[in-house]
């Protein structure tokens, strides 16, 4: 099952060109109502929000206003922390837990693994044939080739949080939602995630939370801006397509605006 | 390397010893000196053999069992909620039983054999080991539960393919502090009623003054707690090869 | 005014040296005793409750050990004063160096015994083929049993023996074992018959096993001229005297001032073991001593005979 000892890399070979795959269209996520109280503190009330269908949401806020929270009331995770019990209501349209797909701030891989055996730990817990040609593919296309067989003490921060995106998308679900995924990262890395991330996310639904604009700027088709106690939404819709250039001088503007709304 | 500071500390204490049977005058029915003890070791090697590996197959089975019942409550009690009420009595009772109190009890339910001993050995160890792998098991990291139940898995799968694994290194903690003890849960049984193994020689050579053969023994049941204490070690580092590398 | 401080001085003094005189006169000895309180120890007791230690300017304590090796081990080191032990015992303990010697006896006769439970088809000693017994003291018990079974051509071989140390009677009650050795026939045996499984006993010294005292006190060797000793030999006498003439009164202190020892058991034994105490605790038998080691030696316990003066002495000759 896990005691396996690290085998030498094998250099495999990396395949050029984007992985075909067959996703029904992705939906359209309405949320009406949410709700989140911890004792007296309201984190939101009757709040409402729309993620439109193959599209990039952006969650922009500041820390502990409540987006993580809200996230994982969509994905249909627990909310109680500590010893603080939570009394949460959600209305979410076409709700159906399987279309879901998480990746969390951290890898979370796992490390008695090797590389293969997370990005396919899905199947491996759903007791499903494990796909690993596409696994192999996908790997291949993020770079990380001649990793497969390797584990996560092995891996930098970096491309152990590719193998997390990585085992994200092998679940082939339409709906992805993500709490900060790279901003554990350094600038550099976190760039280059960002531009993959946009292109093998393409055509999905994505909730994305970030604390860093110009990530939601360059990733999101609108960015929700979650803000005030209890919180508020306020969407922000933008042009053109993601991941947008650095060099894009709208992009800069925007950043400009953003970081004047915010703070 | 490891082996060189060994080896130090050992000699130390045999030199301590032997210091303190000098300088304190020691007569050799209190305390005999460590040459004394290494002769006798080596006269009486046939007569403390035979019975040294009836001591070490009771204590290695003890060690079996317990380590199979402890896992085997701790799993349960993981997975059935409910019954957690129910059995954590049940595991802290066994911890609070002083061992030398119980075993009158067990020599008298599974006789003067190998059994009553493997089970004095298994009441010991047995808190260790299934408290630390139940405390691992209920302390699995929530991100990888989250994760889990965002990929649908069954709550036996999540069992057995995140917790447990994630739950070794604390199991290993358990395993670790019981056979450190273990031996002595068989010298213990062997106290209360033996006709072999190293407590029951033990309790004859004490009876005849043959105080240099007890503690020749002692040095045997020492030797052999900690050869075992190191061999689980290192079986451990190779099934839980990955907390290593974590380090 | 002044008479009346000098008065006051006077008696202050009086009393003061009065109080001296009689906390020098009380000289402490501590005795190990070889188990717990029981009524082996009644001529002590005794002797102990009529104030004759004190009266010989002794202020004696007791001690219980935590096991039976270790009060002689303890005399041996010079950390007590006396012990109580087996004469047995004492033999191979001098053999293996201990520098130990008798100066009482409180028992002159065996206690030892083979036990086995009534209604067991085991009648005679060549019954025990094959059998698990059960025994306390290697060495002792071991011997003995040897002797007996010879007696009827039988070795150890033939038997499975199992230490089951001091829980005599609980391995028979339980029938983990069939029989059971170094048991005391003025207390197991009631103990037996208490829990309703009366036992048939073989005494050690018809079964081969040469006559001994089962209880003697001991002293260091270093010690054997310490003017305390014959003291405490006379207190000694004078209790066991009192004993033999006045055993329900005794019992009946003893009782009082051990409570926890007040129960059946120890008040059948205490009349049972009135016979066996030894009305002159100062004497012994040099003859017997010298057989019993002897038949030590026979049995391989001991290299060398130790001379009985060596380790056994009548004080006050």
């Amino acid at each position: 099952m896990f005691p396996k000892r690290p085998l030498e890399p094998e250099l495999a070979s990396t395949s050029v060109g984007k992985v075909q795959m067959t996703l029904s269209t992705a939906p359209a996520i309405s949320i009406q109502n949410a709700h989140l109280r911890y004792g007296e503190q309201v984190l939101f009330d009757d709040l409402t929000c729309h993620l439109p269908a193959g599209k990039t949401t952006c969650l922009l806020g500041p820390s502990g206003v409540g987006k993580s929270s809200l996230l994982r009331l969509i994905a249909g995770l627990g909310v109680t922390s500590g010893n603080r019990t939570a009394k949460e209501k959600i209305q979410i349209d076409q709700h159906d837990p399987s279309l879901i797909a998480y990746m969390a701030q951290t890898d979370l891989l796992m490390p008695w693994l090797s590389v293969l055996d997370n990005v396919l730990l899905g199947y491996r817990l759903r007791k499903e044939s494990s796909p690993e040609t596409r696994a192999h593919e996908l790997l291949n296309q993020v770079g990380l080739g001649n990793a497969i067989k390797k584990y996560p003490a092995q891996l930098s921060g970096g491309m152990r949080q590719r193998v997390a995106l990585v085992r994200t998308l092998m679940e082939e679900r339409p709906v992805v939602l993500m709490d900060e995924p790279f901003s554990a990262l350094d600038t550099i890395t976190r760039l280059k995630l960002q531009k993959l991330a946009a292109e093998l996310l393409a055509n999905r639904t994505v909730l994305l939370i970030t604390h860093d604009p110009l990530e939601a700027l360059r990733l999101g088709h609108q960015i929700l801006i979650m803000s005030g106690q209890p919180a508020k939404l306020e969407k922000l819709e933008l042009s053109g397509t993601p991941p947008r250039s650095l060099t894009d001088e709208k992009l800069l503007r925007w950043q400009g605006e953003l970081m004047e709304r915010l703070t | 390397m490891i082996y060189t500071r060994g080896i130090i500390v050992t000699l130390s204490l045999l030199l301590i010893w032997q210091l303190l049977v000098g300088i304190l005058q020691l007569p050799i029915f209190i305390l005999p000196g460590p040459l004394l003890v290494l002769k006798t070791l080596i006269l009486q090697a046939p007569l403390i053999a035979s019975q040294a590996w009836i001591t070490i197959l009771e204590t290695l089975l003890g060690l079996f069992l317990a380590t199979l019942f402890g896992c085997t409550l701790a799993l349960t009690m993981a997975f059935f909620q409910p019954l957690r009420l129910w059995l954590l009595p049940i595991l802290i009772i066994s911890q609070a039983l002083p061992t030398f109190a119980i075993a009158p009890l067990l020599v008298i339910w599974f006789g003067y054999g190998m059994a009553s001993k493997i089970a004095t050995t298994l009441l010991m160890l047995f808190f260790p080991i299934a408290s630390s792998f139940f405390d691992g098991l209920k302390r699995t990291e929530h991100a990888w539960l989250d994760l889990a139940q965002t990929m649908n898995a069954s709550r036996w799968n999540i069992l057995w393919q995140i917790r447990v694994p994630a739950a070794l290194p604390s199991l290993a903690s358990g395993l670790r502090v019981a056979t450190a003890a273990a031996p002595i849960g068989a010298i213990i049984g062997e106290w209360v009623g033996s006709s072999s193994g190293l407590g029951f020689l033990m309790l004859n050579a004490n009876a005849r003054m043959e105080i240099d053969l007890m503690f020749a023994v002692l040095l045997v049941i020492v030797v052999f707690g900690i050869s075992l204490y190191f061999s689980v070690d290192k079986l451990l580092r190779r099934v839980i090869w990955w907390q290593a590398e974590k380090n | 005014m002044l008479k009346k401080i000098l008065v006051i001085l006077f008696l202050i003094f009086f009393y003061g040296t009065c109080n001296a005189a009689t906390t020098i006169q009380q000289q402490p000895l501590t005795l190990i005793l070889d188990w717990f309180a029981n009524p082996n120890h009644a001529p002590l007791f005794v002797a102990q409750q009529q104030g004759y230690f004190k009266q010989q300017g002794l202020d004696v304590k007791f001690i219980a050990p935590a096991g039976p090796s270790d009060p002689p081990k303890l005399v041996a080191a010079g950390k007590a004063d006396l012990a109580i032990t087996y004469q047995p015992q004492l033999v191979m303990q001098v053999a293996q160096g201990l520098p130990l010697v008798r100066i009482a006896t409180l028992i002159n006769t065996p206690l030892n015994c083979l036990a086995v439970k009534a209604d067991s088809n085991i009648k005679t000693i060549a019954d025990l083929k094959g059998k698990r017994i059960g025994y306390s003291t290697d060495g002792v018990d071991t011997a003995m049993l040897t002797a007996m079974l010879a007696q009827h051509h039988l070795t150890p071989k033939d038997v499975t023996l199992i230490n089951v140390n001091y829980d005599l009677v609980q391995a028979l009650l339980s029938g983990n074992v069939d029989a059971v050795t170094g048991v005391m026939r003025n207390f197991e045996l009631i103990e037996m018959q208490l829990a309703g499984h009366p036992a048939r006993a073989f005494l050690a010294e018809e079964n081969g096993m040469p006559s001994y005292d089962e209880l003697v006190i001991v002293t260091n060797k270093a010690e054997v001229n310490d003017p305390r000793l014959p003291r405490f030999l006379t207190a000694l006498t004078l209790g066991t005297q009192y004993l033999e003439k006045h055993p329900e009164e005794s019992w009946q202190l003893f009782a009082k001032n051990h409570p926890e020892l007040n129960n059946e058991l120890n008040h059948r034994a205490w009349f049972a073991t009135l016979p066996y105490f030894a009305s002159q605790p100062a004497a012994f038998d040099q003859t017997r001593y010298q057989n019993l080691a002897l038949f030590l030696q026979q049995q391989g316990l001991i290299k060398t005979v130790p001379k009985v003066g060596d380790y056994a002495v009548k004080l006050g000759d």
